[in-house]
């Protein structure tokens, strides 16, 4: 237990693969900024990526872990979000060229769907028995709701700040602005502010996901802040102690005695164990059980920030994207650098350890 | 004389060198801040009560004392208000107490003035003449726990092993891996500023207040930064930081990895000049809502028509393509066939790629994801059909392999 080498860690630093997990074949030539899986309704699994590069790509997972690149579309700029329809059918694609368009796989057909005054940061596809759109959060400070067919908004909400990270969950949705703000809506019927609270952290809002009860219905969110921190918050929480932080994406402080604090670049919830993984700027990712309040797994640190993550529809595999997050400014930003997208067999690191 | 030995000897915290006006102040300072469990937050009496609580409780070593200054964080001494801190730290704190005044520091009365606003200076002066210190302790601190235990992370590993290595095989270029190395250690040396901001405007809460939204710095939003995204002609990076809220660590012993702006990182750096260039490009400012019109429509059409007329020849591209993919992947074939699915796999294939004509490998596995500068961007991508035609549903369910079971 007391010896273990403190060196572990930073051998592993110029491994470029460290968890030997599989490799993504012609991945983007800059950073990776959004990963999704396909939704349940397509049996193969795709994967799509956005980049800063300005496109957005799509692959065919196959079983064997191997990718096939199937396509490619490009933006006006750095594409900042990418989401799936529920039908599998399109891609909704949203960044700093200020729009959102959505990609018709059928047809290899892209058509713009909505328009902000400043880069949109988020985009959202929300399914509910009356009504379907797309969700854009954007850093001019609004939060729109688009039917995809019509040019204006059916809806567009006043954000107080510029949106950040944002999560949806039907009947949920969650948004995480600058200013460290957050805002909760209820989708039901038509989207409407549901309950602003108090940011449990001091820190800059990063990232978002939304967490379901036993029952599979949306209860909470779990919130990452740029100080290595998360935030596990049930929307009506039973007790207070329901609440709480963790810390994570903090080095131990071996080189110097100092401890370097990352930022929680990404949370994605296991859509089966309810189980998280978290992603940081420290280039490691972690595997996290909110209801045991232990750690399940620790990756080794890659040679780079992990910007995003995903796990697809049936929970079987986790995909992380290796890139840099401008965490360090444009200094250390170095294109020579290879951007990777790993995809690792998750399901059964991702269960909960007590089994009562 | 004798007032002045007491003042000198007001009680302090070894692991961050603060001062308190007594000791049982000292104390709970203590528990709060260095002796908590930062997991159940369970506050205990010592380190070394600490270490033993999360590794008995928590099954988590602990190497260091928790907010602690860098030489300080030695978890093994027992140190409980001022009982327990070594002599030679007694000394060099008096010492320093003595030299860190800002006058003569031998006549007596001058310290007297100085002496009536002790926190911030005490807390200024300290934290400078501790950091020079502090690399030289490195060799003194436990050994660390980091990562994850062995067995376990091997243990994975081995499982992953006989079909893991197949994307070893594949001829994608590698980072030298010295190259990584940069990142981690070209850093600025820790700043001193965080230690002294941070401390002195919590220096009245002796608790930790992990929950409490203090830190003023992070609270109130920011001038509206995206109006330097859109105004692309200036982008001056100094006038901005002076107006925008800037991001600092609360302990001295630690640093967020994140630029000084208290603005996201992708709205920093999309003001870089590389990702300036590319955002204002052609749509954007006319109408921005007319849904596949304008340039966007004439892009389309040019696509649709090109992927009509190109069907068959982007069939022929795929095929190739994925044809010698498949020639790069030569090991990849036995799992599937022995896997036992040939089925799934192969079926999926065979619509795509009949007879899999093995075209010239070399030239299309790569470029499949960039096309060529002049086409249009629906050129490359998939014709209608081979993704979601029907004969990849036609061909039956698809089998789950053990991989991703």
């Amino acid at each position: 237990m007391f010896n273990q080498s403190p060196f572990g860690q930073t051998a592993a630093q110029s491994v470029p693969n460290p968890m030997k997990d599989y490799e993504v074949t012609s991945p983007p030539d800059d950073s990776i900024s959004c990963l999704s899986f396909s939704p349940a309704t397509i049996p193969q699994n795709f994967l799509i990526a956005g980049s800063w590069d300005n496109h957005v790509r799509c692959w065919e997972v196959e079983q064997t872990g191997r990718t096939i690149p199937k396509s490619m579309q490009t933006c006006g700029g750095p594409v900042l979000d990418v989401c799936w329809s529920d039908d599998g059918t399109k891609v909704f694609m949203a960044g700093c060229d200020k729009q959102a368009k959505a990609w018709d796989l059928g047809s290899n057909q892209v058509v713009q769907v909505a328009a902000h005054d400043a880069p949109i940061k988020t985009c959202h596809w929300i399914k509910a028995p009356n009504y379907s759109c797309l969700m854009t959060g954007s850093w001019d400070k609004t939060l729109k709701f688009w039917d995809t067919r019509s040019p204006n908004p059916i809806l567009s909400l006043n954000l107080p700040d510029r949106c950040y990270c944002a999560d949806v969950d039907y009947p949920m949705a969650v948004v995480g602005t600058a200013g460290r703000q957050i805002i909760i809506y209820q989708l039901e019927g038509k989207p409407e502010e549901y309950k602003r609270t108090e940011s449990p952290l001091k820190y800059q809002h990063r990232c978002v996901a939304i967490f379901k009860d036993k029952k599979k219905v949306p209860t909470g969110y779990a919130l990452g802040s740029v100080e290595g921190r998360v935030a596990i918050q049930y929307v009506n929480p039973t007790s207070p102690k329901d609440n709480f932080t963790f810390k994570c994406h903090r080095s131990t402080g071996a080189l110097n005695g100092f401890q370097d604090i990352y930022a929680v670049n990404d949370i994605a919830f296991h859509s089966v164990h309810g189980t998280l993984a978290t992603v940081g700027s420290d280039g490691t990712f972690s595997f996290w059980d909110k209801d045991a309040r232990t750690k399940l797994k620790p990756s080794e640190a890659m040679e780079q920030p992990i910007t995003r993550c995903a796990f697809n529809n049936s929970g079987q595999i986790f995909a992380y994207a290796v890139s840099y997050d401008w965490s360090k400014g444009h200094e250390f930003y170095n294109t020579s650098k290879k951007n990777y997208i790993f995809l690792r067999s998750c399901y059964d690191e991702l269960k909960p350890r007590s089994s009562p | 004389m004798g007032r002045k030995k007491k003042k000198q000897s007001k009680p302090w915290c070894w692991y961050c060198n603060r001062e308190f006006e007594d000791e049982k102040i000292l104390i709970q300072h203590q528990k709060a801040k260095h002796f908590k469990c930062h997991i159940c937050h369970k506050k205990l009496y010592t380190g070394p009560g600490l270490s033993i609580h999360c590794m008995q409780v928590h099954k988590e070593a602990i190497d260091k004392v928790p907010n602690s200054l860098p030489n300080r964080s030695n978890i093994e001494i027992e140190i409980y208000g001022m009982e327990g801190i070594p002599q030679a730290d007694l000394k060099e704190h008096e010492r320093q107490k003595a030299g860190s005044r800002p006058s003569g520091s031998d006549d007596e009365e001058d310290d007297e003035p100085a002496a009536k606003k002790p926190k911030p200076e005490g807390l200024l002066g300290t934290a400078p003449g501790v950091m020079p210190g502090m690399p030289m302790m490195q060799g003194m601190m436990p050994p660390h726990m980091q990562g994850m235990p062995p067995g376990m992370q091997m243990g994975h590993m081995m499982a992953m092993g006989p079909m893991g290595p197949h994307f070893m095989h594949h001829g994608m270029p590698m980072m030298p891996p010295h190259m990584a190395m940069m990142q981690q250690q070209g850093g600025p040396p820790k700043p001193l500023f965080p230690s002294a901001v941070p401390s002195s405007s919590p220096s009245s809460a002796v608790v930790g207040a992990d929950f409490k939204p203090i830190t003023s710095g992070a609270t109130i939003s920011a001038p509206p930064t995206t109006n330097n995204l859109s105004a692309s002609s200036s982008t001056s990076s100094a006038p901005d930081t002076s107006k925008v809220n800037t991001i600092t660590t609360t302990s001295a012993a630690s640093k967020i990895i994140h630029p000084a702006e208290d603005i996201s990182l992708e709205e920093i750096r999309a003001r870089h000049h590389k990702y300036k260039k590319s955002i204002p490009t052609k749509v954007e400012r006319e109408s921005p809502h007319t849904q596949s019109t304008s340039s966007v429509a004439s892009d389309l059409a040019m696509a649709v028509s090109a992927a009509h007329q190109a069907a068959v020849r982007q069939q022929d591209i795929i095929h190739q393509a994925q044809a010698a993919m498949m020639q790069r992947f030569p090991p990849m074939r036995p799992p599937i066939s022995i896997a036992g699915t040939p089925v799934s796999s192969m079926s999926l294939v065979a619509p795509m790629r009949p007879m899999a004509i093995p075209g010239p490998p070399t030239l299309l596995g790569g470029p499949i994801m960039r096309p060529p500068m002049g086409m249009p961007p629906g050129m490359i991508g998939m014709p209608p059909g081979v993704l979601y035609g029907p004969p990849m549903f036609g061909t039956g369910p698809v089998i789950m392999q053990p991989r991703f079971r």
